[in-house]
């Protein structure tokens, strides 16, 4: 992977756009060799190896905006893609918030984000260690009859950005993944855990025998799971579950979201939404964050902005297209389209997660759900679920084929109990925490 | 795209090593796409996706490998890494493919006229937001996109074989939110297809955001939804969301072929009441999961997956088919060129049953009836599904009364088909905007169903008496 390549070609890209009659323009490459290794069983069901290029071009107008994304680098196939994006722009309403960001991030900024073993890694080596899982999770427990794959995936790439102000710059990052799909037979019940980590390096990446066991006892332990009783009880999201809900409140925050009226939290910065527990914080330069990036998808710097502070909602999230159309100024947040997650988490709170299960005398611990439509304009939240019931502070029984939900403002408000187990094995992340009541749907 | 002697020669590569078969899938897309927001044209934005796929089949294994760059040198090289799945095997040399073009029919001639005058996409989102603005004054914000493509293959077969497929995709969107300072409520409607762009005057964007502006405002005025079990009457057209998630996707032949799905081993056997049958079809006219041939190169065809309740056949692609003994059934799909093809499903719904919709709901005592949905989720080892409902109501003592707010619905796929008690006669597609996520790529599909009613289903709202 060469940086300066990709950013020859973002300049290229620029110099076209402005000869085609753009104004100004932004131009983001990436340049990603990707490998991905499944195995079934002794076989390896899955080798794929490519390298992939792909270009993301911003252009304006007397204040319209207009986009390309190709993967044709011919020369006459990418001029002619870049004279039809600038013709696209004069159908755009002319917009006065439109435009490149004010102040983009200082050149040459290094993260660690690159780890050099996994580009040297032979693909022997990789294979095998697909290979080595799906046997860990056979040998694991006799119950485990099938698999629906075990992965070892990594990513070797840069990203580059240049825009017409004279911003140029690249950075190299690294991704590996290992993930596992186990399934047991219950009597005549197929129980399936999906369970993967990932990581910007090989250090950092939970170890095979680990992913194995918890993949394995996520399958194991619903056994003779039911169905509850309809209730309102506590509920704990487990760590996995609980990143889910993080992703509905970024959601919320997210400027893009606000603008057009569709989160329930829009007007409500400054107010107290959550408990006193609730401190939600954005974080570009989390280290080893999987989020973690040297300036966002416009050139502008990240950066840490507490989104939560005790409860308080202190601020949405933006790029700058966005803040400028509600009066306030990026957050390093765009993900070259509109706005997204840099590292996006909760914070730890001091106890373990058996710990605050050992504090709830009766409640549900959620370990996996099913389904996405959160409504954002209501915040109101609705999952299929599985999990375990708890009695006396100890898991009583499995349970499965049920939903859980809430008004998100009741949620953030009814968060009692955090614990320590916050990981950034992902943008979106979170402990696991428990919500004083909600209601789980069963017979 | 590429000549024919290139084609050829790139498959001798891919099984340079050995393997029993081998693809090369050529992809170029143009795509242009409007989105308004706050009563004006936000963006325009355009898409080129060109490059290569190559594939290899050995046994159980596939190797693959995609490429950007159209250069033969590029090529030779993905089509050495896709051979590299069969580096073990015994037999292996370079061999030439004798390439013979084929032609297919076609589901969609409506196709995008290039030299259209691109305003008729704003006209399109701008009545869209006039309409839904004069639809109730508490709409307060209206969004909408409007998406046209043009997807080109070209897919050569170690078989020999060469086809090619043009296929065209436009989706209008209207996403609406209304509010009365206390709560607030948002709508969703899509439509368009395999179509030229004309079909928005029959389904005219005043017609489209209206509704989302209507789903919007009852949205708004609904009340919590109720939570436990409970009679469910499920919404002619999007409804099949239900057959998508609960049936569908356990009947994909690579779940199936490996055993992980629920369905595995009980073709012959009863899944549904005898009240249910279901279809996949590939070539229904203009639907957004219609193909002339699939990904793999294989044409479209109508499957019948459940008949009277009984489970007969799964949805094949060419891998898993071949594992399995049978042919592929056109289920082979993939999101772009650098993705490796997956059993998928096409446009899948119910035939009509013999109820009105009128006796469905005189015959239910409690209950919710879920008009429309927002989609669904399922996990197909042991069954269990999700949906959400867009637009749902309460049924009580035989009435449609108060609009519940968005809830999610939870079942297992046989039990809640076991449970299917009445079909309607008002069978119909839904309205054209279903993308179907798997193993992270994304296809466009169709769904249509009757109005079917669930004699007991768990529904996850908050109010629990």
């Amino acid at each position: 992977m060469n940086e300066t390549a990709a950013i020859e070609l973002a300049s290229k890209a620029l110099d076209l756009a402005r000869a085609s009659g753009a104004q100004s323009a932004e131009a983001s490459v990436s340049i990603a060799r990707r490998f991905h290794a499944e195995a079934r069983e002794n076989v390896v069901a899955r080798l794929e190896g490519s390298t992939g290029k792909s270009l993301f071009i911003r252009i304006f107008r007397d204040g319209r905006k207009s986009t390309l994304s190709t993967s044709d680098f011919s020369a006459d196939g990418l001029r002619d893609a870049v004279v039809r994006a600038v013709e696209q722009a004069d159908l755009v309403s002319p917009d006065e918030y439109a435009g490149l960001p004010d102040e983009v991030a200082e050149a040459g900024v290094r993260l660690d984000l690159n780890d050099e073993r996994i580009a040297a890694r032979d693909g022997a080596e990789k294979i095998e260690e697909a290979l080595a899982l799906e046997r860990l999770i056979r040998a694991a427990d006799s119950r485990i009859v099938n698999s629906s794959g075990s992965h070892y995936t990594d990513a070797v790439a840069v990203t580059a950005m240049a825009n017409s102000t004279g911003f140029a710059a690249a950075y190299t990052w690294t991704r590996a993944g290992r993930s596992t799909g186990p399934v047991a037979l219950d009597g005549e019940v197929k129980r399936i855990a999906q369970y993967g980590t990932a990581a910007r390096s090989l250090a950092d990446l939970e170890a095979l025998d680990s992913v194995a066991t918890t993949a394995v006892r996520r399958a194991v332990d619903l056994f003779g799971a039911r169905k509850p009783p309809t209730m309102r009880v506590p509920v704990i999201f487990e760590r996995d579950v609980a990143a889910a809900l993080l992703d509905d409140i970024f959601a919320a925050v997210s400027g893009a979201n606000v603008a057009v009226g569709n989160s329930w939290l829009s007007g409500r910065v400054g107010s107290r939404i959550g408990s006193d527990l609730v401190t939600v914080v954005d974080d570009g330069r989390v280290p080893g964050g999987l989020g973690t990036s040297p300036f966002d998808g416009e050139g502008v710097a990240t950066r840490r902005t507490p989104v939560f502070d005790r409860g308080v909602l202190q601020t949405f999230l933006y790029d700058t297209y966005y803040a400028r159309k509600l009066g306030a100024a990026s957050t390093g947040n765009s993900n070259g389209g509109g706005v997204g997650p840099s590292n996006f988490y909760l914070e730890s709170g001091s106890m373990s997660l058996d710990e605050l299960i050992a504090a709830t005398p009766q409640g549900v611990l959620v370990m996996d759900t099913i389904g996405f439509a959160t409504e954002h304009a209501s915040g109101t939240y609705s999952r299929g679920a599985r999990g375990f019931f708890i009695e006396g502070g100890e898991i009583a029984y499995p349970i499965d084929e049920f939903t859980v939900a809430g008004q998100y403002t009741e949620m953030l408000a009814g968060i009692d109990a955090i614990a320590n187990d916050l990981r950034f094995d992902a943008p979106v992340v979170s402990p696991s925490f428990r919500i004083a009541e909600m209601t789980v749907s069963g017979n | 795209m590429l000549d024919r002697d290139l084609l050829s020669r790139l498959l001798g590569r891919a099984l340079q090593h050995g393997g029993e078969f081998a693809d090369v899938f050529c992809e170029r897309r143009h795509s242009v796409a409007y989105r308004l927001q706050d009563g004006r044209i936000h963006d325009a934005s355009y898409g080129v996706t060109l490059g290569v796929g190559i594939r290899v089949i050995a046994g159980e294994s596939a190797g693959y490998a995609y490429s950007d760059d159209l250069s033969e040198r590029a090529l030779l090289e993905a089509a050495a890494a896709a051979s590299l799945i069969a580096r073990n095997s015994p037999a292996g040399t370079e061999r030439s493919v004798e390439l013979r073009p084929e032609r297919v029919a076609s589901a969609y001639d409506g196709a995008r006229d290039e030299a259209l005058d691109a305003a008729k996409y704003v006209a399109m989102l701008e009545r869209a937001d006039a309409s839904a603005r004069r639809y109730d004054p508490h709409v307060v914000a209206v969004n909408a996109h409007v998406s046209d493509e043009i997807q080109e293959v070209w897919i050569a077969t170690s078989d020999g074989r060469i086809v090619e497929d043009r296929r065209p995709l436009v989706t209008l969107g209207v996403q609406v939110v209304a509010t009365d300072k206390k709560e607030r409520g948002s709508g969703y409607v899509g439509d368009g297809g395999r179509v030229a762009l004309d079909f928005f005057d029959r389904e005219t964007p005043e017609a489209l955001a209206s509704e989302a502006a209507r789903i919007a405002t009852v949205n708004l005025a609904a009340i919590p939804a109720p939570a436990g079990e409970m009679a469910m009457i499920v919404g002619a057209g999007g409804g099949g969301v239900l057959l998508h998630e609960a049936v569908g996707h356990g009947l994909e032949s690579d779940f199936n072929r490996r055993g992980t799905s629920l369905y595995s081993g009980r073709v012959g056997e009863r899944v549904a009441s005898e009240l249910v049958t279901i279809y996949d079809d590939g070539n229904l006219r203009e639907e957004r999961g219609s193909l002339n041939v699939d990904d793999e190169g294989v044409p479209g065809q109508h499957k019948v997956l459940v008949e009277n309740g009984v489970l007969l056949g799964y949805m094949q692609d060419r891998l898993n088919a071949r594992l399995m003994g049978v042919e592929s059934t056109g289920s082979g799909r993939r999101q772009s060129f650098r993705f490796s093809p997956q059993p998928r499903m096409c446009n899948t719904y119910m035939p009509n049953g013999d109820r009105s919709f009128d006796e469905i709901l005189a015959s239910t005592e409690r209950g919710i009836y879920a008009k429309s949905f927002a989609g669904g989720q399922v996990e197909i080892a042991k069954g269990d599904f999700v949906f959400m409902v867009g637009e749902g109501y309460l049924v009580e003592k035989g009435k449609i009364t108060a609009p519940v707010r968005n809830a999610t619905i939870i079942g297992n796929g046989p039990e809640a088909m076991m449970k299917v008690v009445a079909v309607g006669n008002d069978a119909r597609l839904a309205r054209r905007h279903y993308t179907c996520g798997k193993g992270g790529q994304y296809v466009p599909v169709g769904v249509g169903m009757p109005s079917v009613k669930i004699a007991s289903i768990t529904v996850g709202g908050t109010q629990h008496e």
